[in-house]
């Protein structure tokens, strides 16, 4: 019996063929069936006397799987971790996807403490351990994917800056790393210039052909940051790639300059188009939702929202999408409670973040409007957003030293964004630093303009009447009726421009244009009460200055007999009348001039405001890439 | 202008004018169309031959996108506006753009109607959001050249609503240079002109439609004589029979407070197109104020039975109700007209004049502001503005409104003499003086300059001038045999008491006697009368003291007199 039986075994392990089942196991994982492939990975690596391939293999089953710990018993039981960089790889992928950052940061450090392998080098010091198919050409790319994996475990454990230097390194290894160039790019490691130098400090020449390189370079560039300074949207691909330009990834980069220069309809156009064609494309929707919110089209976020909501409910865009919805029509209460949801779904989501700091200075809560772009700020390190808010809440709140420390600390980061310069511009001109402000304003203004030389967003309406309140401050009063009227094209029918038009007319002594400017604020917004007292003034004045009709005499025309005495007294009467005028127009004067600190700040306040919203609205969707 | 004289070539006209009308009436500029419909039509006698008009050749462009170009204007032909806008989106030429960013215009002012749940303030920014969007399409397309003169013409319209004058007024230049045609351009222009040197400064083409729009601008702006010749001219070089310029010729008319022609041009225009309803508003002004009310009746069941839902019909009917004094109604039409059409100026002024003579002041200066606000150049309304405050005791912006309307009419006495009464009333003699002056001076029309000119020298102890004055309005109205009554004694009175201040017994006999003329005086004047005899008989002892027999004969004609009369 027991010799048939040895016979029958001994048969079955000659017709074995392990590669046979090796090779099974291969196509079963990618038809992703992973239980018969891990059943057949555990039966080849018994076979195979515990091969470490076949080990690496079954422990990949167990990752598919999502056995985690599983995976990594079998690889640890086996000190394999050690000895091979592909299964070190998976140990510490497993940990990661089952959140024991520390243990994977501690299998880390010991195998480089024993000094098996030196990521950081190209030399793999100990022979014994590469000997595997995949990696005869990729190692570079295994170095890098585990350095990557080492910035993944820093950044779980909230250690970003060392795990933006791990991102750099995987990135230098291997340049197309995208995963690690979108770590750093999309979760806001690096300021605008850090990002260009790691661009230009990569070896691109090293490791692609000389054509390649232009292209890998340019589809970097479009990934990066846009939002610190407006600029024209991108020339046309050159020609050797030109069948890159229906590429989605590529519109979704010029919607996003778009969005950042203000032009949301075309950015919308743009969106719109790259979801018709790809209903979900993860990079396009922020923008979208950003510029739906921009330009108020809650219907088609309510519907957006929903679908998102339906088919991802475990993304924190789709949560995202509800919170703006609500904060949209209005509602902050909800709004508040869908953001914090995308929050707490993905911590490092700055976009949710930030709309949910709107949510409350919208409705004047500075002080937790703060706390979140405090927090914003905390996960954000390259990005001045969150500073620009915070500044803006505590120029709000009456303090504005602090608001400027906060500006200029946004600026270090993004020295061209004009949002931040027109802010410090507000402040200069809040410490009645006239010169200042209007230095400021005009360096916003020369970069508005870059973007496009012959149209301003109308975004921009604010840093120009702040341009006339300014030259108006400074006496230049053509120069402030200038910028007033080109504030004018940019929005039309703003009442509070045109208020600001009627006194500089009033302080030229134009008062046939004021009353009419201030008439046609008063047309637009009946309860203002600056434009009505002014008005009151101006149209006194200007009654008091013009004859009765136009070509009235001088004097009183005499009535046919004219005896001399009724004349005389009548002139009398009129010097007399003149210089009670004089008094009361100087006194008119004076009270107008108080009247009128007043409305500079309020004027200023209140163009302000728009501005805060602006930048509110911006940031919806300015972290996403 | 007139002088000029031009000699149209009719042929050539009316073939420009056929190919416009085709140009209008594919981008669905219906109203246009139809004005240049009715020019051809006044044209009819002028014969064209079959190719004098050549068929359109599309271009390749066009002819690529005709199928949405037909599709598009047949939805934008039954007002589905945003289903046309939809189909046009990714056109490029020309028309098809056009009919894009055209139905979405009127896609917009549709809704901005239908959305304003109350009509007293259409200007609200809130609504638009539409406008602006499409400024700034506009725009793009502007500074890189692609609009055509349609193109310039919407832009300049969209700028207008915005309150955009300056830049929209260089546009429609730039549009009508192109299109010189395209009378809605021209029209559109017209209102943005404030006056005369204005329009002189600016650069129009020489082409034969503009002596149309300088008529019609001179008509804006009150310069009737100048509209007139024009007309005059345009009809007697083959214009003839437009009821065009016949209707013009009446507002023209009605301008010059020349009612009975007016009236009777417009009689002339009902019967040549009697289903016309365009200015038949005015015209039922004209019987307003004449108070024909026979008429009146006629016209407004006439139009009704047209079109109940015009805006003319309903300012007609409107001013009928105000003239039977059942302003309630008068009001409920006049807001149908502005809901019909909200920039409809004269209904605004006109239901601002309702308001008054409800007593709403609060109501009528919005609804005055609005006719403002949609024409600078209504003084009517700024009269009424005026008016308002007046009563509002608002004294200085009553003063700045009866301004600005006599500015609008410098030679209009009642805004003269509404000013002079505001400078009366806030102390300013000598100004108010000017003005009652100047009243007299253009020709007043209701006769009361002179009289408020002597009330005020008497209210300023001028006696001789107001004596002066006095004597001067009495004369005044005895020539012309009208005057108010109870001023008129008043003015008797006045006089007989001056005279006999100042031992004018005669002449203060005299007008003491017109005293009891008129019920209200006629104590008075008694009184008088035997003062003026007392002083008599007290002259007569001093002058029989100092003088003893000189001319007894005619002191006892005249104490016959005097006994006669109060025997009388």
């Amino acid at each position: 019996m027991a010799d048939k039986d040895d016979c029958e075994v001994k048969s079955v392990e000659e017709n074995i063929n392990i590669d046979r089942y090796r090779k099974l196991v291969r196509s079963y994982l990618d038809l992703h069936l992973y239980s018969a492939a891990l059943f057949w990975a555990d039966k080849v690596v018994s076979l195979s006397g515990e091969d470490p391939d076949d080990v690496y293999w079954l422990a990949q089953c167990m990752y598919l799987m999502k056995q985690y710990h599983r995976a990594v018993n079998l690889i640890k039981s086996r000190g394999l971790e050690k000895t091979n960089l592909l299964c070190l790889y998976l140990v510490v992928r497993c940990l990661l996807e089952a959140r024991e950052p520390t243990d994977a940061l501690q299998i880390l450090s010991e195998v480089e403490q024993e000094g098996n392998f030196n990521l950081t080098t190209n030399m793999i010091t100990d022979s014994t351990t590469v000997n595997h198919s995949l990696l005869d050409n990729n190692l570079n790319h295994l170095q890098s994917a585990i350095l990557y994996l080492k910035g993944c475990v820093y950044e779980a454990m909230d250690n970003r800056g060392l795990a933006a230097d791990c991102y750099k390194q995987s990135l230098r290894r291997d340049v197309h790393c995208y995963e690690a160039f979108e770590a750093l790019v999309q979760h806001q490691m690096l300021s605008s210039w850090e990002e260009s130098e790691l661009l230009d400090s990569l070896p691109f020449s090293e490791q692609c052909a000389a054509h390649e390189e232009g292209l890998l370079r340019l589809l970097y560039e479009s990934k990066l940051k846009k939002y610190h300074a407006p600029g024209p949207v991108s020339a046309p691909l050159p020609s050797q790639i030109a069948g890159l330009s229906g590429n989605l990834d590529l519109a979704v980069a010029q919607a996003e300059r778009c969005y950042y220069n203000c032009n949301y309809r075309q950015c919308s156009q743009i969106t719109e188009e790259v979801l018709k064609k790809d209903p979900y494309h993860s990079s396009c929707l922020p923008v979208h939702i950003g510029c739906l919110v921009e330009l108020k089209k809650a219907n088609k976020l309510f519907y957006l929202a929903h679908r998102l909501v339906d088919l991802y409910p475990e993304m924190a865009i789709s949560w995202f999408a509800v919170g703006c919805y609500y904060y949209v029509i209005g509602k902050s209460d909800p709004a508040r409670r869908y953001l914090s949801k995308a929050t707490t779904l993905d911590r490092l989501f700055g976009p949710a973040w930030l709309a949910y700091g709107h949510s409350f200075a919208a409705e004047n809560e500075h002080d937790q409007a703060m706390a979140a772009y405090f927090k914003a700020s905390q996960l954000m390190k390259g990005c001045h957003l969150p500073l620009l808010y915070i500044g803006l809440e505590c120029g709000l709140t009456n303090n504005v030293k602090l608001a400027e420390k906060f500006f200029l600390q946004a600026q270090s980061i993004a020295p061209e964004d004009p949002f931040v310069i027109h802010e410090m511009g507000v402040i200069a001109f809040q410490n009645q630093d006239y010169t200042g402000a209007e230095r400021h304003f005009q360096e916003a203004l020369s970069r508005v303009r870059s973007i496009n030389e012959s149209m301003i967003a109308e975004k921009w309406e604010p840093l120009l009447n702040n341009l006339g309140h300014t030259c108006r401050k400074l006496q230049k009063f053509e120069e402030a009726l200038d910028f007033h009227q080109q504030a004018l094209v940019l929005s039309p029918l703003n009442p509070s421009t045109y208020s600001a038009m009627g006194y500089v007319h009033a302080l030229l002594g134009n008062t046939a244009e004021a009353v009419d400017a201030f008439h046609k604020a008063l047309g637009v917004r009946r309860d203002d009460t600056f434009s009505t007292t002014m008005l009151g003034y101006v149209v006194e004045q200007l009654m008091e200055d013009t004859p009765p009709f136009k070509g009235a005499p001088d004097d009183v025309p005499n009535y046919s007999i004219s005896p001399t005495q009724p004349m005389v007294v009548s002139v009398e009467k009129s010097e007399a009348d003149k210089s009670m005028f004089a008094d009361s127009q100087a006194e008119s004067n004076v009270e107008s001039e108080n009247g009128n600190c007043n409305t500079i700040e309020r004027v200023a306040y209140s163009s302000r405001s728009p501005i805060i919203e602006v930048e509110m609205h911006d940031s919806s969707s300015a972290q996403i890439e | 202008m007139a002088e000029e004289s031009l000699k149209f070539d009719l042929r050539e006209m009316k073939i420009e004018i056929r190919k416009a009308m085709r140009q209008c009436q594919c981008r669905g500029l219906i109203q246009t169309t139809k004005w240049l419909s009715e020019l051809n039509f006044a044209l009819q006698d002028v014969k064209l031959t079959l190719g004098d008009v050549p068929p359109e050749i599309p271009d390749p462009e066009e002819e690529q996108e005709l199928d949405s170009y037909l599709l598009a204007k047949s939805f934008f032909d039954v007002k589905e506006y945003d289903r046309c806008a939809h189909f046009t989106e990714w056109c490029r030429s020309p028309k098809t753009r056009f009919l894009h960013l055209y139905s979405r215009y009127l896609s917009g002012e549709k809704k901005k109607l239908e959305n304003t749940r109350d009509s007293s303030c259409p200007n609200d920014p809130v609504h638009n959001a539409n406008l602006r969007d499409l400024m700034s399409e506009l725009k793009r397309d502007y500074l890189s050249h692609r609009l055509d003169g349609f193109g310039l013409y919407l832009y300049g319209v969209v700028l207008k609503l915005l309150d955009l004058q300056k830049e929209s007024l260089d546009v429609f230049v730039e549009s009508i240079h192109k299109e010189p045609l395209h009378w809605g351009a021209w029209l559109e222009m017209a209102t943005l002109i404030p006056d005369r040197s204005k329009l002189n400064s600016l650069l129009l083409p020489d082409h034969w439609m503009k002596q149309f729009f300088l008529g019609h601008t001179y008509l804006d702006q009150q310069l009737n004589d100048e509209a007139l010749d024009i007309y005059w001219m345009l009809r007697q070089n083959g214009f003839e029979n437009s009821h065009y310029i016949l209707a013009q010729t009446a507002i023209a008319f009605h301008n010059r407070r020349d009612v009975d022609m007016a009236i009777q041009t417009f009689r002339q225009l009902q019967r040549m197109d009697p289903c016309r309803l365009d200015n038949l508003d005015t015209y039922s002004n004209l019987l307003y104020v004449q108070e024909m009310r026979v008429d009146l009746a006629h016209l407004a069941h006439q139009a009704c039975e047209i079109d109940k839902y015009r805006v003319e019909t309903c300012c007609v009917i409107g001013n009928y109700y105000s003239l039977r004094s059942e302003h309630q109604k008068a009001v409920l039409y006049f807001q149908r007209a502005l809901k019909l059409n909200p920039r409809y100026h004269s209904a605004w002024t006109l239901i601002g004049h309702e308001f008054m003579e409800m007593k709403n002041t609060n109501a009528a200066i919005q609804s005055y502001r609005q006719a403002i606000e949609v024409n600078r150049r209504d003084y009517r309304a700024w009269y009424g503005l005026g008016q308002t405050y007046e009563i509002l005791k608002m004294m200085f912006y009553c003063l700045y409104y009866y301004k600005q309307a006599q500015q609008l009419r410098p030679n209009d006495s009642r805004m003269l003499i509404a000013l002079g009464e505001a400078y009366e009333k806030m102390e300013k003699i000598k100004d108010a003086l000017k003005c009652y002056f100047r009243a007299r001076s253009v020709g007043d029309i209701e006769g009361t300059a002179l009289l408020k000119l002597a009330k005020l020298y008497d209210k300023l102890n001028q006696t001789e001038h107001a004596a002066e004055a006095f004597n001067e309005y009495v004369r005044d109205c005895e020539s012309r045999q009208v005057g108010d009554k109870s001023e008129l004694s008043q003015a008797f009175k006045h006089l007989a008491n001056y005279y006999i201040k100042r031992n004018q017994v005669d002449e203060a006999y005299q007008y003491a006697q017109k005293c009891l003329e008129y019920e209200e005086t006629k104590e008075e004047g008694k009184a008088l009368l035997r003062t003026i005899a007392q002083r008599r008989s007290q002259q007569e002892e001093g002058d029989m003291q100092v003088e003893d027999d000189n001319s007894p004969v005619t002191r006892s004609r005249r104490t016959l007199l005097t006994a006669l009369t109060e025997y009388r």
